[in-house]
């Protein structure tokens, strides 16, 4: 029986007619149109769908989108605000963090968390918070380097501002 | 050495941007109005005979629009396999889309498109199948032997493919052997692990004809597997390159199932029909195939070898598929000919069984190859006290040596000293300490495995696509689109590309634009495999750049009223050499080409003379003039727990012989991520089956376990070895495949270092290093 539900995605107010076993992932990519999150298994193994759930990084293909109902979800195409790319996008082009890119969208939506987090982890804090992800192509180095770098400018940018 | 000014420099991977903001262009996006979603019915049964399919209750529930049984589709056996012809002589012909007959559990024997792939998934369930159980063999030793089931008509003993290749004398080559050193050395069936799922959408026009999207390794492959498969003309089949897709690695270098089954439900409904595999189909799509070789070696007491018999043994799955061609390139590439030694003899065989079917992955047989000849070399050296640096050099190739599997080519460019002496020094090799000599519950080991010869494509074998082609084209806002069907499948030939017509028509990368392509309009170019693209579709690139730069300088001649032979290309501008103030704008020139026939002089039009009018463009289609060997040498330092068995990889310094490095990060990116699978390779990753049914167990991430961030190494080094290879771009030859040819050995003989433990068999489990240790 499909059902009405509202979300909040990327700042806008959305209604959605969806069935009981639909994941926030299906909802998104195929109802909102945002091809961010990805689809790598569908079954919580590799984290290519990862999307933040009030500022918590989620699995959304674990995650039914009916339990989400009212909250706000923020996918990748949230993540640049006008035309700027968020320090996290940046740091991955600048790392070389990206090869087949397929892995990417929702890497750097759990690095926005464990930022968010913890905006000066160490390289062991790094390499547990993106530990739900899976890579296949870079061998994590140089995400763990673009994490390391955005967390730098992060810091230097608030500070910036702060002065 | 040549000034360059974009090759050498990391510049912004162009397809970054996208893919930071949310990929839009990967085939899984791809999507069609009035699209209808195929899902496919497998056979639970590892073999067996279909006695009746019925349809009747699948095709009654409301949103099916069509239901494919293994009568409506053409039975014509094919090799899907994309760099060689369908019916290539060297490959077996035995795959067909669907059959009544079930080779292994997993297969294909009926398909529904539906109006939501929900619905086609509970169509599935209302397809009744009788099936008549055959009796099974999955051990491909096994179903060698006398008595067992026969898979195929074609293939007596269940063999798919047996080849030999002798060299020298073997008997003479043992009896002058000091020493003689016997060992069996096993692998196991590992996933790529691309994280992109397979996926195509196929559409049929009004007439029959096919438009294909997918996510695979070759446009060009896919139109004529899929022609043949469906017993129509290529150029019935228009497939669209994709831009990019979430990797591959080999693992998508065949038509699988879904795109024929998908095309013919199309033709059936009129409609677009997509079809994506689940990850659990993906596991059993493709895999590398397991080997068992039997190594039998004869040294001299320096160490010179002078004999070497070596049996492989392939389990090919079902269906030969790309097994016939993996046992030869591991046989050849994988054993053979990167050692120097007189008198050899390969056998090998690539065996049927009721497992599932094989397919390419990075390294292409040679990963299984490098593991035993170099787990063995290193025993060799421990068991003779001879140095293994000095040990490896004695018995390899120098550079200038005839190259010793392409007849009338030579090593030209060939560093391995460089790399066995530069990586050794970095890691501490000097200081390494001898096998199982520390103290404690956690020991730690160095050791190293190298493969003294690889590939930059495929030239010398007769059968296997080569060929690149390329347009360059040029438009009035000095800007180049460059179309050609290479696949970027992540490695970064999209960077490459980019950067070698930037480097040819002095233009800023962010000028040059990899642009749409299909086998429509685009030449033929082989797939993206065997370490080929930067090498043989970049000097095709660098050709068709260097043709349009051509035609650009005869219109700017024109122009200019100079000889284009004196003029030159800098910053977007054409100048005579030397006289900074003859430049005129590129974009100018470019412009005055496509005008009108007519061009405005000082007394008002007057009809042009420029002879060749329109766009500046340039064309190549070329075959690759040599086939340069990389060269690769691994040092990894790990810490085994003697307790617990297991093994942790501490630091990898991995060095190369690049030729040229064209883009340090991208290429720093293929060392690190083939390790990563090398690493998974030698420690976790292996695919498990039932043994009564051949169903896979370890069909999803929670099971087959492939390395995070936590478990990987915190340090990767990389050492390019620059050569400057004359045949290729810039200088440049390949690597990534070598990235993973090499880790599994070095962390086996670095294993034996840290313990003495010799695992034989792959992956080293915790298991296994306790049993070695007497432990359990
Ligand atoms: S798609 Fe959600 S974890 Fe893999
Ligand atoms: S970049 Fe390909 S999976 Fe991460």
């Amino acid at each position: 029986m499909k059902q009405l539900i509202e979300l909040e995605i990327n700042g806008q107010r959305q209604e959605l007619l969806v069935e009981p076993h639909t994941s926030l992932l299906q909802c998104l990519r195929e109802q909102a149109f945002l091809k961010g999150a990805k689809r790598g298994c569908d079954s919580g193994g590799c984290g290519c769908c990862t999307v933040l759930v009030d500022g918590r990084a989620v699995y959304s293909c674990m995650t039914l989108v009916m339990s989400v109902e009212g909250r706000s979800i923020t996918t990748v195409e949230g993540l640049s605000g006008e035309g700027a790319l968020d320090p996290v996008q940046q740091a991955f082009i600048d790392a070389g963090a990206v090869q087949c890119g397929y892995c990417t969208c929702g890497m750097m939506m759990a690095a926005r968390q464990l930022l968010d987090d913890n905006p000066d982890p160490s390289e062991e804090e790094i390499r547990k918070g993106i530990a739900g992800n899976l890579c296949r192509c870079t061998g994590y180095a140089k995400i763990v380097e673009a994490i390391r770098l955005a967390a730098s400018r992060r810091q230097g940018h608030s500070v910036g501002e702060a002065g | 050495m040549t000034e360059f000014r974009t090759i050498g420099r990391s510049i912004p991977r162009p397809d970054a941007f996208d893919k930071v903001t949310g990929g839009k262009h990967y085939p899984v996006n791809v999507s069609l109005p009035g699209m209808l979603h195929a899902k496919l019915l497998r056979s639970p049964l590892p073999h067996a005979r279909i006695l009746s399919i019925d349809t009747s209750e699948a095709e009654r529930l409301p949103g099916v629009r069509a239901v494919l049984v293994p009568d409506e589709v053409p039975r014509i056996p094919l090799t899907p396999v994309y760099f060689t012809p369908v019916q290539s002589p060297t490959m077996v012909q035995d795959f067909v889309v669907m059959s009544r007959q079930v080779r292994w559990a997993g297969q294909p024997v009926a398909a529904v498109a539906a109006d939501t792939p929900e619905i086609a998934e509970q169509a599935l369930e209302l397809i009744a199948v009788e099936y008549e159980e055959l009796p099974t063999v999955f051990d491909p030793e096994e179903a060698m032997a006398e008595g067992a089931p026969q898979l195929h008509e074609h293939a007596p003993g269940n063999i798919a493919k047996h080849e030999v290749f002798s060299m020298g004398d073997l008997e003479q080559g043992f009896a002058e052997a000091d020493h003689v050193f016997e060992g069996v050395y096993q692998t196991q069936r590992v996933h790529t692990c691309y994280m992109e799922p397979r996926v195509c959408v196929v559409d049929s026009d009004t007439d029959g004809r096919l438009t294909v999207w997918s996510s695979m390794q070759h446009a060009f492959g896919l139109r004529e597997k899929l022609a043949f498969a469906l017993g129509i003309p290529e150029s019935r089949v228009n497939v669209v390159k994709p831009r990019y897709i979430g990797g591959g690695f080999g693992g998508k270098l065949d038509m699988g199932f879904i795109e024929p089954i998908a095309a013919l439900l199309s033709r059936k409904t009129g409609r677009p029909v997509r079809a994506e595999q689940s990850r659990g189909e993906d596991f059993i799509t493709t895999a590398r195939h397991p080997i068992k070789v039997y190594l039998r070696t004869g040294v001299k007491k320096d160490g010179t070898f002078t004999a070497r018999h070596i049996k492989s043994i392939l389990d090919a799955g079902a269906h030969a598929t790309h097994g016939s061609e993996v046992i030869m390139v591991h046989g050849l590439f994988g054993t053979l000919f990167p050692w120097k030694c007189p008198n050899q003899t390969w056998e090998g065989f690539a065996v049927y069984t009721n497992n599932m079917i094989g397919g390419g992955y990075r390294g292409y047989g040679a990963p299984q190859g490098c593991f035993a000849v170099e787990s063995q070399n290193d025993e060799i050296c421990e068991a003779l006290g001879l140095d293994p640096i000095e040990f490896r050099l004695r018995n390899t190739w120098r550079e200038g040596d005839p190259h010793p599997a392409i007849e009338g080519h030579t090593l030209n460019t060939y560093r391995l000293e460089d790399c066995l002496r530069q990586g050794a020094e970095r890691i501490g090799f000097g200081e390494r300490r001898p096998a199982a000599s520390g103290e404690g519950t956690k020991r730690r080991g160095i050791g190293f495995a190298c493969h003294p010869l690889w590939v930059s494509g495929c030239v010398g074998f007769p059968d296997i696509y080569e060929h690149a082609g390329a347009i360059v084209k040029l438009n009035r806002d000095a800007t180049a689109d460059v179309v050609t069907a290479c696949v970027d499948l992540g490695c970064g030939q999209i960077t490459v590309l980019t950067q070698i017509v930037a480097e040819e028509l002095q233009l800023p990368p962010e000028s040059v634009r990899l642009s749409y392509a299909d086998t429509d309009i685009a030449p033929f170019d082989a797939p993206t495999h065997a370490s080929r693209a930067t090498y043989s579709a970049g000097l095709a690139v660098q050709a068709a750049a260097r043709d349009a730069r051509r035609r650009l300088l005869e219109a700017a001649g024109h122009v200019m009223g100079a000889d284009p032979q004196t003029l030159v290309l800098e910053e977007g501008r054409v100048m005579v050499r030397g006289q900074p103030d003859s430049a005129r704008p590129m974009a100018e020139i470019i412009a005055r080409a496509e005008a009108p026939w007519i061009e405005v002089g000082p007394e008002g039009p007057v009809p042009t003379t420029l002879e060749e009018k329109g766009t500046i463009m340039g064309l190549a289609c070329q075959a690759p003039p040599s086939n340069p060997s990389p060269v690769g040498a691994e040092f990894v330092e790990v810490e085994v727990d003697t307790e617990t068995g297991e093994v942790k990889v501490l630091r990898v310094v991995y060095a190369h012989d690049v030729g040229r490095l064209l883009h340090r990060s991208g290429a720093e990116g293929q060392v690190e991520g083939g390790f990563q699978q090398g690493m998974g390779y030698a420690l976790m990753e292996q695919m498990v089956f039932d043994e009564e049914t051949g169903a896979h167990l370890t069909g999803d991430f929670l099971d087959y376990k492939i390395p995070t961030a936590v478990e990987m190494p915190r340090s990767i080094e990389a050492i390019f070895i620059e050569s400057d290879e004359p045949s290729g771009p810039y200088g440049a030859k390949s690597l990534s495949e070598m990235c993973l040819i090499v880790p599994a050995a070095a962390i086996a003989n670095a294993v034996y270092n840290a313990t003495g433990a010799r695992i034989r068999d792959l992956p080293i489990t915790p298991e296994k290093v306790l049993r070695a240790l007497g432990k359990l």
